[in-house]
């Protein structure tokens, strides 16, 4: 029997359980460092991009810047002259062009006042500045001691527009000649001048030294806060700051797209490894189920009183339950894998066991159990009743035999000393009853007897004496005469009686009677596991007979003959029926193969009262010999030449009517 | 005093009359009964002889008839007929005093023997009983003195010894002798004893 498997995998422990999660959220952790790892990355290449991109920024103002610092300072001679020639204002219109930055170019002479502008200064334009006078007097000046191009600090002019100036002094070898002022337009020169890829990339924004936004060359917001630099936008200096900002790069799809599926896939692998586990679960209930359900079913076989044992096809026994053991006394590895005969066989019946056991095989076992004796380990003898089935799988395939046992030595022994106690009870009211009326008769036959007697007496006493009187004497032999009459009277009531159970002649078949007898016969027959094999012949003419009288000695007959056949092999087990017509007789012929019959036993076979069998009245073959001479036949028997014996059951065919 | 009969009481008529033939055929003075309740009506205490009862009868048995008899007083010789199986019956009833009992079918010399000797029986009773009335009366005729010297004479005691029990003379004592042997009306001292143990072992 094996044992239960150790239950160690039904409650895995909480870590094995959650290593799953915590590796997936390492996973997602990972990849969530590496999607900010390639963010960073990412952003480390735009800034370094946004770097170089404000340094050539910066580059090509300061170039622009300083280009047109070197033309005005060479157009300065120029300038300071009465009046201007064609070429020069050629090269002053070239020089304000859209894309230089310039708005407007003043010259001064070497004190400072103004000879000349282009486009040429008007009044409103003067008003307002900020700083008072364009040009600024002190940028001027310093311009004119340093002896070098001067930016000057931006100031706003009317219109929101914000402005700065460039001093550029020209110095003949007499000294300063002049000074050229050029005028920048902030908006101009920062945002229109960039290229159309800058600005399509960056936002490019003018803070003044309070950090106010004073241009901006702006597409749309909104705009990244970290790419963005701040750079000294000198010249033309004064703390005036340049900050560059990238535009919202537009959204990359691929990582985002990558990271997503990441998620997803992340999502599906914790919704998979969820669905496992409520999968696991769901089998390990089931499981828990079955186990429970297989321990109940283990300890309902265990428990049961009943014996349970399967058989494979063979019959090798393949499983015993514990009553089953404690029934034969052997235990379960002793009997399992063991091929009949089995060790609980009782030697005495092996025989009888063994037909019952194959005939189960054959699929013959009767549904109302078989009854068999059996011998425990111990030598004990126990009675079982034994039910066998068929053992069908899940497949519908014929497996084996199951079969269920259950000891009934107790109910049989029981049942046995009830019958026996029944037929002694049985037997001693007859012979009680048989008493009762042999009493009476004898009471009833002894009152004239003895009259006759006392009359008789008396006579002789008076012939002795000499004293009888003739007439006295015809009287007293009439009273003789008439208590006579009266016990024959007796005799004849009894006559009566014993008629009234006189054969009711009617035609019968005889093999007809014989049929009917074993269809009677049939159920004990096989509950006794004998066997009646009737050989009739064809035709038999009719006789004048009591159909249960014959039919009652044919069942005992034949039942003589299974009680002489008990101890039988099973292929000696068999009554023969024969019938035949001998000599105007309808002869049956009841053969059993028993023992046969004594010549002591023979003597009294058909004496009343006197039987061979433990229970017998003694009365049965009487009987049957009655009924047989009644029928004016005769019941005789034979020695059978193949062991046991013959009763011969002769009725003749015309049968004189009973006198 | 009536002549001793045998009552034969019996519910079968036939056996009645052959029986009634059998003893008439042998002298024997014979009554029938055709039941226990009708002997016992017509009983009488003096009735002397026999009675022959059928055990098994139609309404009283014969041992019923025969408690009613005993329980009357009545000691009349009782002789039971008995059937096959009645043995035992039998048997209850001669522990309680029946005379006899007579298996049927019987032989019917035994059977007018046994109703002989129980009459015979019953008339030795009686006259014993007559006997014993006599010797008390005449016990009773003796003075105190002459008992005292009766009993001493019983004794097997010489006169000698009697006078001097009695502190009387001889002579005395030869007086009451002969007056003890005249009134007892017997001629010795054994005979004297013979009487008396009679009387005395009816008791």
């Amino acid at each position: 029997m094996e044992k239960p498997a150790p239950s160690t995998a039904t409650n895995p422990t909480t870590w094995q359980s959650w290593l799953p999660f915590m590796v997936l959220a390492l996973f997602v952790v990972l990849i969530g460092v590496l999607v900010w790892l390639t963010r960073a990355h990412d952003e480390e290449s735009q800034r370094a991009t946004l770097i170089s991109d404000v340094l050539w920024m910066e580059q090509n103002l300061q170039f622009h810047l300083d280009r047109n610092a070197t033309q005005l300072a060479q157009l300065g001679p120029e300038l300071v002259v009465p009046e201007i020639s064609p070429q020069t204002d050629a090269k002053l219109r070239q020089l304000l062009r859209a894309g230089s930055g310039l708005a407007r170019i003043i010259w001064l002479d070497r004190n400072g006042t103004v000879l000349g502008a282009l486009p040429p200064l008007s009044d409103d334009h003067l008003i307002g500045e900020s700083l008072g006078a364009v040009p600024a007097q002190s940028i001027f000046r310093l311009a004119r001691s340093m002896g070098r191009p001067v930016y000057g600090p931006v100031y706003e002019i009317a219109g929101g527009a914000h402005q700065f100036e460039v001093h550029v002094p020209t110095f003949t070898d007499a000294g300063l000649l002049g000074v050229t002022v050029g005028v920048y337009s902030l908006q101009d020169l920062v945002l229109r001048e960039l290229p159309w890829w800058f600005s399509e990339r960056y936002r490019v924004s003018v803070l003044d030294a309070e950090g106010r936004e004073i241009a901006a060359k702006s597409k749309v917001a909104p705009l990244s806060d970290r790419q963005s630099y701040t750079m000294a936008f000198d010249p033309p200096g004064h703390g005036l700051l340049v900050q560059i900002t990238a535009y919202r790069g537009e959204i990359r799809w691929i990582p985002v797209l990558l990271v997503a599926s990441i998620v997803l896939l992340g999502s599906i692998i914790v919704w998979t490894i969820i669905q496992l586990r409520l999968q696991l679960a769901r089998r390990l209930a089931a499981e828990q189920a079955l186990r429970g359900e297989t321990q109940f079913r283990k300890a309902m076989e265990d428990s049961l009183l009943t014996g349970l044992r399967a058989r494979d096809l063979d019959g090798r026994i393949t499983y015993v339950n514990p009553a089953f053991c404690r029934m034969v006394g052997y235990s379960a590895e002793e009997l399992i894998g063991k091929l009949p005969p089995m060790p609980y066989w009782d030697p005495d019946h092996i025989d009888r066991t063994q037909e019952v056991h194959d005939m189960i095989l054959a699929g013959e076992g009767p549904s109302e159990g078989v009854e068999l004796r059996l011998r425990r380990k111990s030598g004990e003898q126990i009675d079982t009743l034994i039910f066998e089935a068929p053992l069908i799988d899940a497949e519908g395939r014929h497996t084996g035999w199951m079969g269920s046992m259950l000891d009934i030595t107790e109910q049989k022994r029981t049942r046995e000393l009830a019958r026996q106690q029944d037929e002694r009870l049985q037997a001693t009211s007859r012979l009680i009853t048989m008493g009762e009326m042999a009493s009476t008769l004898a009471h009833e036959l002894n009152q004239p007897l003895a009259a006759i007697s006392s009359y008789n007496t008396g006579c002789l006493n008076c012939l002795a004496d000499g004293t009888a009187d003739p007439e006295e004497l015809r009287e007293i032999h009439e009273k003789l005469g008439r208590q006579a009459r009266r016990a024959g009277e007796i005799i004849r009531r009894v006559h009566d009686f014993v008629r009234r159970s006189e054969p009711k002649r009617e035609p019968l078949d005889v093999n007809a009677i014989i049929r009917d007898a074993v269809g009677l016969m049939e159920a004990d027959t096989r509950k006794r596991r004998m066997r009646i094999r009737i050989d009739l012949a064809p035709r038999l003419p009719e006789i004048a007979a009591d159909p249960v009288m014959i039919e009652q000695t044919i069942v005992n007959l034949v039942r003589n003959g299974m009680d002489a056949m008990e101890d039988n092999p099973r292929e000696r087990r068999t009554v023969q029926i024969m019938s035949g017509e001998e000599g105007g007789q309808v002869i049956v012929r009841i053969a059993d193969q028993g023992k046969g019959i004594e010549p002591d036993t023979a003597r009294r076979l058909f004496e009343p009262f006197f039987s061979t069998k433990q229970e017998g009245m003694g009365m049965g073959l009487n009987i049957c010999r009655s009924i047989a001479e009644l029928h004016h036949g005769r019941l005789g028997f034979e020695a059978n030449p193949d062991g046991g014996t013959i009763f011969v059951l002769s009725l003749p065919i015309e049968s004189r009517p009973s006198t | 005093m009536t002549e001793a009969r045998a009552h034969v009481i019996d519910d079968d008529e036939a056996i009645r009359d052959a029986l009634h033939w059998l003893l008439k055929t042998r002298k024997v003075p014979c009554t029938t009964w055709a039941s226990g309740e009708a002997f016992l009506e017509a009983l009488q205490p003096d009735w002397s002889g026999c009675a022959v009862l059928d055990i098994r009868m139609d309404g009283m048995s014969g041992l019923e008839c025969f408690d009613a008899l005993r329980a009357r007083g009545n000691t009349l010789p009782v002789v039971f007929i008995t059937g096959h199986g009645d043995v035992p019956m039998a048997v209850s009833a001669l522990k309680k005093g029946a005379f006899d009992f007579i298996e049927k079918p019987f032989n019917d010399s035994d059977l007018v023997t046994v109703v002989q000797r129980a009459m015979e029986s019953d008339a030795a009773r009686r006259s014993a009983a007559t006997l014993r009335q006599e010797i008390g009366a005449r016990l009773a005729l003796l003075t105190a003195r002459e008992r005292e010297v009766m009993d001493l004479i019983l004794e097997g005691k010489y006169n000698k010894v009697i006078a001097d029990q009695l502190d009387i003379s001889m002579r005395t004592v030869e007086a009451h002798r002969s007056k003890v042997f005249e009134k007892m009306e017997v001629r010795s001292a054994v005979e004297l004893a013979q009487l008396l143990k009679l009387h005395s072992g009816s008791h």
